[in-house]
């Protein structure tokens, strides 16, 4: 299922490309040659398949043997490139995965076992605020704040090895996970689960017996509602990283995307494109493994 | 005569009183705040189209840069180069208004088709659907949108399309989870068996008087997604372009100045963001709450 879903994804990028109107001939000939006779000649030269079957057919062949071709804009090749800037992003997705969780776990377990008291109602109105906060603009705050409290201009790369290394480290990771949007529903989203475990009979019968109501709920009433919030949220994330990247100037794969999709550089965001889904695909296949694992009847659908 | 009435009180009880006599203050709260922000964007986008601001949203002052929220004439303030930032707030409405709801009609449209013939037929036109919205959720939206950007050309309708394509799985797993859950009820089958045709009672039966509900729900929430996505590609230079206000490049725009401690020329849109989708989130949960019944204990 994930190699098809892999093999749709190489489609719908290859027909976003196919369909838009600029010719990558143009970018490669920096826009000299524009005529048709010139463009065809290249073409015939660099021996570029006809048909649009045969090329997406080439293309994917090219992919399947890791070949994404050579970014326009630097001329090295894209997967490399992606692959060493798409550490970093996955550090900075999973290290904002963590903080959103750290935050948003308590006050859904608060909510679920207390109801909405009042301090659960205000934490609640907190996850709402939060995840309505432009994420740049909230970027901005925290620079400030950082260059008048502590002096500290973050704008440093991860690899910085410096005594604040880890300062700079967790600026964006405290941004990107408060500002990515999704607290508010993902406090929702476990709340409600939990809810509905802590109702079920079989806890009933776990807290008449007087045993570990914790116990009994967790495979349940949280190990799969994470995994599954992980998973659905990692697109989310990997988005937000494009802003956050480029606010602290993270070399990231967001901020690499954000360059592609300046310079109309084809092979690298198609290259980026393809990463990204198969980081999201990864993220689903971890949380169907954990399904698998607290309910082995499911590996039969 | 008195159990007569009793019963009718009790029948009642189950359908004729009014939803919002049932519902949680707390979620009456939300949406009555949601519902006030959605006037108020209303407002504005009618006052913004037809003219009607408290100044010029594109006359320079160079006189009066960057004026503290309260200055006479400039309820607001001004921005960076003196323009007045009521205005520029209102029209910037303009901005989102028509290109959100062609990302809600979009993913409205769609993904209820989608989840109709997935929930009704189920076989393997299901099999098709979940392999597309499984598809489509396999791309983060905003490296998608950046590859629109790269392959056609930043324009605020083809970044929206996107917005409302992306937006079509969820929608589509919510009605059809709704209609697998429909069609074990009583009422459909007694509506096959009546002889109905197919068509009304799906538009009928299951759609009007079962999916209003979560169709508006999910139309407020993807106002939201419009607004916030656009406020990104803002920051990233494939918004809303200048001189044409959006309140995504008015963050942008005064955010260059936020560093020297010149907060109020980026805070102003910024909270205006903040609080319109603090509002649609909550008008759209508030909803869900009372309307779908998830917290009626």
């Amino acid at each position: 299922m994930a190699a098809l879903l892999l093999l749709g994804v190489s489609f719908v990028v290859f027909i976003i490309l196919f369909l838009s109107p600029g010719n990558p001939f143009n970018a490669l000939l920096k826009e000299q040659a524009a005529t048709g006779a010139v463009s065809d000649a290249a073409k015939r030269g660099l021996s570029v398949p006809s048909s649009w079957y045969t090329q997406y057919l080439s293309w994917l062949g090219n992919i399947l043997k890791g070949d994404f071709g050579n970014s326009i804009q630097t001329g090295l090749p894209v997967l490399s490139e992606v692959i060493r800037v798409s550490i970093n992003t996955v550090y900075l997705t999973a290290g904002s995965m963590i903080m959103t969780l750290v935050l948003a776990v308590p006050i859904a377990v608060l909510s679920a076992r207390r109801g909405l008291t009042p301090t659960n109602w205000f934490f609640t109105i907190f996850t709402y605020v939060v995840s309505a906060i432009p994420v740049f603009w909230f970027g901005y705050i925290v620079i400030y704040i950082s260059i008048h409290q502590f002096g500290v201009f973050p704008l440093a790369s991860s690899s910085s090895s410096q005594g604040w290394s880890w300062f700079h480290f967790m600026l964006p990771v405290i941004v990107l996970g408060l500002g990515n949007g999704t607290i508010s529903e993902v406090v929702r989203y476990l709340r409600e689960e939990m809810s509905r475990v802590f109702a079920e009979e079989y806890i009933l019968t776990a807290r008449a017996k007087g045993a570990s109501i914790w116990k009994h709920s967790f495979k349940e009433g949280f190990l799969l509602p994470i995994t599954e919030i992980i998973a659905s949220k990692i697109p989310f994330l990997l988005g937000g990283a494009v802003v956050v990247e480029q606010v602290f100037s993270w070399p990231g794969m967001g901020r690499m995307a954000w360059q592609a999709a300046q310079y109309r550089d084809y092979p690298l965001i198609m290259g980026i494109t393809v990463v990204a889904a198969i980081i999201v695909r990864m993220g689903s296949l971890m949380q169907r493994v954990v399904q698998i694992m607290v309910n082995p009847r499911a590996s039969r659908e | 005569m008195k159990k007569y009435s009793q019963i009718s009180i009790k029948v009642s009880d189950f359908s004729e009183v009014p939803f919002w006599k049932k519902a949680n203050t707390i979620d009456l709260i939300c949406v009555g705040y949601g519902l006030t922000i959605f006037i108020l964007v209303l407002v504005s986008y009618i006052l913004g189209a037809t003219d009607f601001l408290p100044g010029d949203p594109q006359k320079l002052n160079l006189a009066l840069l960057m004026a503290p929220p309260g200055t006479e004439g400039h309820i607001l303030g001004t921005d960076f180069v003196g323009r007045d930032i009521l205005s520029r707030l209102i029209i910037g409405i303009q901005a989102y208004f028509l290109p959100g709801l062609l990302a809600i009609a979009i993913s409205l449209i769609l993904g209820t088709c989608f989840g109709v013939a997935a929930g009704y037929w189920e076989g393997w036109i299901d099999t098709i659907v979940t392999y597309t919205s499984n598809l489509l959720n396999s791309f983060p939206r905003l490296v998608l949108i950046l590859l629109m950007v790269a392959a056609f050309k930043p324009d605020i309708y083809y970044i929206m399309i996107v917005v409302g394509i992306t937006n079509v799985p969820a929608v589509a797993s919510l009605v059809k989870g709704k209609i697998q859950f429909l069609k074990q009820k009583n009422f459909i089958e007694a509506a096959i068996s009546l002889g109905l045709k197919t068509r009304s009672i799906i538009i009928k039966h299951i759609l009007w008087h079962n999916c209003r509900a979560i169709l508006i729900i999910q139309a407020t929430l993807g106002m939201a997604e419009a607004i916030l996505m656009e406020t990104s590609l803002s920051y990233l230079g494939f918004g809303v372009q200048e001189p044409t206000p959006s309140w995504g490049n008015m963050v942008q725009a005064g955010s260059n100045y936020f560093l020297q401690g010149n907060f109020w020329p980026s805070t102003a849109p910024a909270l205006a963001i903040l609080f319109t989708i603090m509002g649609f989130h909550l008008l759209g949960d508030g909803l869900n709450n009372i309307l779908e019944g998830k917290r009626n204990k």
